[in-house]
């Protein structure tokens, strides 16, 4: 029993890790067409894949996407955290349901409501339309983050300020704020992440000239057959696995989600 | 604590508004288009859809395939997950680690991995070519199959994870004691260890069936139009058809999934547990 639960456990961590090897050793073949094994080593198609303008372009803008709308959700989801977590407000836990609801509709829906009956009828750009539909989709992560910080901070400490004669305000940048600093982080790296990687919310707001980076990866999945789709996946899996190891080293980001 | 209640709701109006306008109110009026036919409301639009047979498959697609991979993840995750908490508090650590990291990386990139491995002249067939299983490389991208390995492979962490931290919860003499008294191994799992863990179980059931019933990467790319799930269906509609009804059916159907799930299990577990 002990023997086929460590192999089993082992099979799992193969299946779970394996394919991402098979991608970056791909994406390393010397060779012109994707294959595994790879036919012999070298970076030329991680260096094709930098020259390539139209990657360039939507790696920016899911950069600067991914920067916006967490910020944006933060802007949002830490006042109504501690408002929530702090005050006695009517109606606390429907107002905590509507904030979290978003996680529970299908991305792409999200994507096709905000096009059709928002996008569409108010005139707004692709791009502002991008902003709110990651902004949605980051804002329950955000609240829910920021919450669970705010509850490991015992309340004493701000009623004591405030005792001391500090304004609510200043209590709550001098007090709180430096206090939930990592949560507010792990939030911003969790939802730079979810944005950076998101597609089915971003899928019916694309279009030519402006698209994310992951739906110019599916799109060029169905004609390119060399290694360079190998070589970006293993570029962008790399990248957020760099991202969320040193926040786990400098936050323990594990502690928040 | 503060009972200035209104800062507080001051403090909330914004993300309130914000998720109502942004997100509550289009996804309600694209809903309610599934309800609106030709003289006012009605299910017309459901009869409709199910009336047609290619709908219908895909609908029972997607429900198979959510059953399916939920099952698999229960089973596989169960043995994983026991492996992982008999293991030394630094070995944990790292499995967890190992478990929770392919979580991190872009679906995009993990579903593209399975063409390199399943493609016609990828990894999977040399393999099977090589060792004379076939003579011809078989077709195995493209099919349900397919799409069923890719959604394993993205929600197994979900399920793992949440029967790790149910398994943690399990009072630590329960199991020897079980043994002691002379229960096999198959009993101590069916009357010992689920009811106790049934909790974990259904979070991370619901998180796999959720997920796998309105993933959208995996199907698109390892099904391709042959093996279309409701999502995958959505988007062509929309897309291909301009055809918004039937979007705000399935979206409607996709939802109502969601929650049938999330009640069933959270009752089924209830039920055990008297």
């Amino acid at each position: 029993m002990r023997v086929t639960g460590w192999a089993v456990l082992l099979a799992v961590i193969v299946f779970l890790l394996g394919p991402f090897l098979v991608i970056a050793a791909a994406g390393l073949s010397a060779g012109d067409t994707l294959a595994f094994p790879p036919q012999g080593l070298s970076l030329k198609w991680v260096y094709a894949v930098f020259a390539m303008e139209n990657f360039r372009a939507s790696f920016v803008l899911s950069l600067e996407l991914a920067v916006g709308s967490t910020l944006l959700a933060l802007l949002l989801g830490v006042p109504a955290a501690y408002g929530l977590s702090r005050y006695q407000v009517p109606g606390r836990e429907i107002i905590r349901t509507i904030v979290l609801t978003p996680v529970i509709v299908p991305g792409i829906i999200v994507g096709l409501a905000l096009l059709r009956h928002a996008v569409i009828p108010l005139g707004l750009s692709v791009a502002t339309a991008l902003v709110l539909a990651h902004t949605v989709l980051i804002v329950p992560y955000a609240v829910r983050v920021v919450t669970a910080s705010l509850e490991n901070l015992r309340t004493d400490v701000e009623e004591a300020a405030v005792m001391l004669g500090a304004t609510r305000l200043g209590t709550f940048f001098r007090i709180v704020l430096p206090n939930i600093r990592n949560g507010i982080l792990a939030a911003f790296i969790l939802g730079f992440v979810t944005s950076f990687n998101q597609v089915p919310v971003s899928l019916f707001l694309t279009g030519p000239g402006i698209t994310t980076l992951p739906i110019d990866m599916l799109s060029a999945m169905e004609f390119v057959y060399d290694p360079s789709i190998a070589a970006l996946s293993a570029l962008m899996a790399l990248m957020s696995m760099a991202i969320v190891l040193l926040a786990e080293r400098l936050l323990g980001l594990s502690r928040y989600v | 604590m503060f009972d200035n209640r209104r800062i507080g709701m001051a403090l909330a109006v914004p993300a309130v508004l914000f998720i109502a306008l942004a997100f509550l109110v289009p996804v309600a009026v694209l809903l309610s288009g599934s309800v609106a036919t030709a003289d006012g409301w009605g299910l017309g639009r459901f009869t409709e859809f199910f009336a047609d047979s290619l709908y219908r498959e895909v609908v029972w697609r997607t429900i198979r395939l959510g059953a399916l991979v939920t099952l698999t993840c229960a089973a596989l995750g169960y043995v994983a997950a026991l492996a992982i908490v008999q293991a030394g508090p630094t070995w944990k650590g790292r499995f967890v680690g190992l478990i929770v990291l392919p979580l991190m990386i872009s679906p995009v990139a993990r579903t593209y991995a399975w063409i390199v491995i399943l493609g016609r002249t990828g990894m999977a067939n040399q393999l099977i070519t090589g060792l004379g299983l076939s003579a011809e490389p078989l077709r195995l991208l493209f099919t349900e199959t397919a799409v069923f390995i890719g959604l394993v492979q993205l929600f197994l962490p979900l399920m793992v994870l949440s029967l790790v931290s149910a398994l943690e919860n399990l009072p630590a003499d329960v199991v020897p004691a079980a043994r002691v008294l002379g229960a096999g191994w198959m009993p101590v799992f069916f009357r010992v260890i689920l009811p106790l863990t049934r909790e974990g179980l259904v979070t991370g059931g619901t998180l796999v069936f959720t997920g796998a019933i309105t993933a959208y990467i995996t199907p698109a790319v390892l099904g391709g139009s042959k093996v279309l799930m409701l999502e995958t269906l959505l988007y062509q509609r929309v897309s291909v058809s301009n055809d918004f009804v039937s979007a705000s059916v399935i979206a409607v159907i996709l939802i109502a999934m969601g929650v049938a799930a999330h009640t069933l299990l959270k009752r089924a577990a209830k039920a055990r547990a008297r």
